[in-house]
């Protein structure tokens, strides 16, 4: 998995290894299950930003991803005993969160029943982040390319990002996507953004 | 995924990463949000009660090389196990479900894990030699109550 490599190689300069956020989050819970109550606070610490991004990944606005990270650590205070590999701790936060994110989308929804075309009017872009961010040169193209592929195409890239070993059963039940196509419509998603990027350096 | 694939993916990364990171409080108030929830009140749930590595040896035992463990939960039944020469066995004492839906979890801190069901009365048995610190859970539906790692 090119991105877990990359970050889990990744040096600091004087040597010292840098683990992932996967590697330091199952490393905390089994030296708090082994009652180092202080490794909690790592494990928070290591994945906080990691469900953040995998919870913007479905669009909410920054309040509503505050309280969708929140609502997933909650769930993990209440059913972390049903965690049996704690080396798959980062996966089941994950699979948490983006199960919150979905389940708060469709509340979101139901509440506010405007039809996606007035949303798509009013809304700069889905990711309204980007529209906001002060990004460099190599930042907005990246930027500009990933807002020009669909909404679908954006989530499944950005939560493969933020994950270790992409679990494809439960991504494909939560995208509504067979397992089998998830590899490649990533690769077709990848291309539509390589694509763009391409024609934004042709401008 | 191809090296250019998986090398994009990683541009992706970094750019949400850098250009929309999480607010700057957003750890603290996770960290804050766990410890208000109790987490280390809910965890260790089956005490471990008795050690015979903490007493003389058990001289009932003929030869002594077994480690008897005796845990309780704060719902009242309690777990008797019995560490001895690749075998892990004990029984479900005072548990007042159904001990059909029941499993017994061991594992041990280098990654080694067992798990068993329980027989009608209460009793597991398990072939298994683990080493390095173990801890036993109980799992019954929704519910499951580990001890802490004990030391072999």
């Amino acid at each position: 998995m090119g991105t877990m490599v990359a970050m889990s190689e990744d040096r600091r300069a004087e040597g010292q290894p840098v683990l992932s956020p996967w590697d330091m989050a199952s490393g905390a819970f089994i030296a708090w299950r082994s009652g180092d109550a202080g490794a909690m606070d790592e494990l928070v610490t290591a994945m906080t930003p990691v469900l953040w991004h995998v919870v913007r990944a479905y669009g909410h606005d920054r309040q509503s991803a505050e309280d969708v990270v929140q609502a997933t650590w909650l769930g993990f205070v209440r059913l972390h005993e049903t965690i049996k590999d704690p080396q798959a701790v980062a996966s089941w936060l994950i699979t948490s969160a983006r199960r919150g994110a979905a389940a708060h989308a469709r509340t979101a929804r139901r509440a506010a029943p405007v039809q996606d075309e007035t949303l798509h009017a009013a809304l700069p872009h889905a990711e309204s982040a980007e529209a906001l961010a002060v990004l460099d040169d190599e930042a907005s193209r990246l930027w500009g390319a990933v807002a020009s592929v669909d909404e679908r195409c954006r989530r499944l890239l950005r939560v493969v990002a933020f994950m270790d070993r992409p679990d494809y059963q439960s991504l494909s039940q939560d995208l509504d996507m067979p397992v089998g196509s998830i590899g490649p419509t990533r690769a077709r998603c990848l291309a539509k953004v390589r694509t763009a990027l391409t024609k934004g350096r042709e401008r | 995924m191809t090296a250019d694939d998986a090398a994009l993916l990683e541009e992706l990364r970094e750019m949400w990463m850098a250009h929309d990171s999480p607010p700057a409080d957003l750890v603290a108030t996770m960290i804050a949000a766990v410890a208000a929830a109790g987490l280390d009140d809910e965890w260790e749930v089956l005490v471990l009660m008795r050690d015979s590595a903490d007493g003389p040896a058990a001289p009932v035992r003929g030869l002594g090389t077994s480690r008897i463990l005796y845990f309780t939960a704060a719902e009242g039944w309690s777990l008797d196990a019995e560490l001895d020469e690749g075998q892990v066995r004990g029984q479900l004492v005072d548990f007042d479900g159904d001990l059909g839906s029941v499993e017994v979890v061991v594992e041990t801190t280098d990654g080694q894990r067992w798990v068993t069901p329980l027989d009608e009365v209460g009793f597991f048995a398990l072939r298994a030699e683990p080493t390095g610190s173990l801890r036993f859970t109980v799992r019954h539906g929704d519910h499951a109550a580990s001890s802490r790692w004990v030391e072999l």
